[in-house]
């Protein structure tokens, strides 16, 4: 029973030190490895998996065959009219030949230090040989924006808008994707050198650099109160109008009905000299009697009175017939 | 210290027999078999078990699984119901009720250039979830950052393709939906196929930048308003006037019927008057004429006190009479 128990423990002795040597090695998803005797590559393994190895004597060195994001500092760089922008740009790579990869650069973070270098003159060749506007913009989408105009728009924001309703903008060659393209296909001859593949080289931002952005920003500040002072404009006008309206229809109404009450004054005065006619005319001789004697007691009292006996009234005082 | 415990004395205190050690070691063993031989997973997440490095193929649900052990069999689990979100130009400081926002800002990600090369401030978040957690473990190192990258990178390209104004404006959907669209089409199996997809994408705030700039945008806004003011002064002095314009017309032309109804009233009164008279006259000419004659002159002359008569005889009075005028005021009363 003891003698067992010491062959067991023994055996089990002895297989953890050959396991601790290491005759295994297992390459997980996601990496691969290169197998090493004494620093001379020997050959590698892109699947995942357990593997056999001479215990000792190989060496395993890992590396991902993931997708590794390369991460550049933003650039200052000319455009091609020479207008300095930041160029911030970020890469995609993976290690797609492990022994080339291992031999050229050893580590991710040799291989990262070569991509700057690479990716960073890539960026600045295909930004100073175009306009800005390349790097911008991707598409002429902006001229195929349909904006509403003023007419049917009452508040302020959805009038925003409104003053690029007429512009229309210079069409572009080649755009910000044909650029980054334009980059990776520079920066793709790092591939063979380092046994990697470059998935793409984006731009990550764009930005003026400080001159620019302060001379951008007065552009944008005076282009604002340009469109501000047309708004204020337009509102004195639109308020002259009302004053306009407000007084041509004031004169029309006064003046209409400054007519029609001549008017029906003057038919007052025809319709009563009418009735007046239509009596007086049965006898024009009493009319005149009548109206001699209405218009002597009306004005009479007001003369200073010096009587003759010449008149009728007096023909009694004299004489009686 | 006991006396009768003999074999205590014989062994050194804390030595074990052969037997205990081999037990002692089996029982350690057996321990750690067990406890390497099961693994949980979380309600939010699922398990990818590789077994000597290799995924085995299918990821494993919620719940207590066993495996191999001593590291044969290797379990990572993935959060996949969980909804990751990511924040750029702005951090949340403390989400709640009352978010609580950052004060620091971010230009490195919010600064862009507008298709009218103007510069605009973009603030915005994107929500992913890892739908496939195979991928996302072993297609990418760092997913989050190439997420990051990819996110910024889309909006700058699609803020750069618009006028600033569209970008503040009408476009700011369509940027949203542009952005996921481009997004999932990176992410998925014709991109980079790292098994995640974006759920959301939320434009916080899209603004001029800060200082002079935004003001002078600002003060468009209330160019806005005070043109709609002016308009509205313009109407309201409309206002005051026009109704009480029409209610001056209708003055006049009662004003006028007035008079028309005066006027004739009087013409037919009149006229009344002078037929009865003329009646009477018709019935009697000579007397009603001189009755009328008389009675007018009674009229006339009953109240004239110092009316001068003149004889048609005398001769010379009329010049006396004009010298003393002024004498004679009196006589009109």
């Amino acid at each position: 029973m003891k003698r067992f128990i010491t062959i067991v423990v023994v055996a089990g002795a002895a297989l953890l030190i050959f396991l601790m040597l290491g005759p295994f090695y297992v390459v997980q998803e996601g990496q691969q490895a290169i197998i090493l005797q004494f620093g001379r590559i020997v050959r590698s393994k892109t699947d995942a998996g357990l593997a056999l190895k001479a215990p000792l004597i190989d060496q395993v060195v890992r590396y991902p065959k993931k997708i590794i994001s390369w991460d550049g500092d933003p650039t200052l760089v000319p455009t091609q009219e020479r207008q300095f922008i930041y160029v911030d740009t970020t890469a995609r790579w993976r290690i797609v030949d492990p022994v080339l990869f291992y031999e050229s650069v050893q580590d991710e973070q040799g291989a990262q230090t070569r991509l700057d270098a690479v990716i960073d003159s890539a960026v600045k060749e295909v930004i100073s040989n175009n306009r800005l506007q390349e790097a911008v913009r991707n598409s002429d989408v902006i001229n195929q924006i349909v904006r509403r105009s003023t007419d049917d728009a009452q508040d302020a924001s959805s009038i925003l808008g409104d003053t690029y309703t007429e512009v229309t903008f210079a069409s572009i060659d080649k755009g910000r994707d044909e650029l980054s393209n334009d980059m990776l296909g520079r920066a793709k001859e790092a591939e063979a050198l380092y046994g990697i593949e470059l998935l793409d080289v984006i731009i990550r931002q764009i930005r003026y650099s400080d001159d620019l952005t302060e001379s951008v920003y007065s552009r944008m500040i005076t282009e604002r109160q340009q469109v501000a002072q047309a708004w204020r404009s337009d509102g004195e006008g639109l308020k002259a109008e009302w004053l306009g309206k407000r007084e041509k229809e004031r004169l029309e109404i006064i003046s209409e009905a400054e007519r029609t009450a001549k008017v029906i004054r003057g038919q007052a005065d025809a319709d009563a000299a009418a009735i007046y006619a239509n009596a007086y005319n049965t006898d024009p001789e009493f009319y005149a009697f009548f109206k001699a004697i209405e218009a002597y007691r009306a004005l009479l009292p007001n003369f200073q009175k010096t009587l003759s006996t010449d008149a009728e009234f007096f023909d009694y005082l004299y004489e009686q017939r | 210290m006991s006396e009768n415990d003999s074999s205590a004395e014989r062994r050194a205190p804390g030595s074990f027999s052969p037997r205990a050690v081999g037990l002692m070691l089996g029982a350690v063993l057996l321990v750690i078999v067990v406890l390497s031989s099961f693994y949980v997973v979380d309600a939010r997440e699922k398990g990818i078990l590789l077994r000597f490095g290799r995924y085995v193929g299918r990821a494993s649900d919620p719940g207590l699984h066993l495996k191999l052990p001593f590291g044969i069999d290797r379990v990572y689990n993935v959060e996949t119901e969980v909804l990751h979100k990511l924040e750029f130009g702005f951090r949340t400081e403390e989400a709640g009720v009352r978010t609580v926002f950052s004060t620091q800002e971010f230009p490195e990600e919010s600064v862009m250039l507008t298709g009218d090369l103007n510069i605009v401030d973009v603030k915005w978040s994107i929500q992913y979830r890892i739908i496939e957690p195979e991928k996302w473990l072993f297609n990418i190192v760092d997913g989050e950052t190439t997420i990051k990258d990819i996110s910024r990178s889309v909006f700058n390209r699609l803020v750069g393709d618009r006028a600033i104004l569209d970008v503040m404006g009408d476009e700011r959907p369509v940027i949203q939906l542009r952005a996921q669209e481009e997004m999932n089409a990176l992410f998925g199996i014709e991109g980079y196929d790292i098994g995640v997809r974006v759920d959301a994408v939320q434009l916080q705030s899209v603004v001029p930048p800060r200082g002079a700039v935004q003001n002078a945008f600002e003060d468009v806004n209330k160019a806005i308003q005070d043109r709609n003011r002016l308009i509205n002064e313009g109407k309201e002095a409309y206002n005051q006037t026009i109704p009480r314009a029409h209610g001056e017309a209708d003055r006049l032309i009662a004003e006028a019927e007035g008079y028309q109804a005066e006027r004739l009233n009087r013409a037919e009164g009149d006229v009344a008057r002078y037929v009865h008279l003329y009646e009477e006259y018709r019935k009697s000419p000579e007397v009603t004429r001189t009755r009328l004659y008389y009675e007018m002159f009674e009229e006339v002359f009953k109240d004239a006190e110092g009316t001068d008569l003149i004889d048609k005889n005398l001769t010379n009075f009329i010049p006396l009479k004009q010298l003393g005028q002024e004498l004679s005021l009196g006589g009109n009363q």
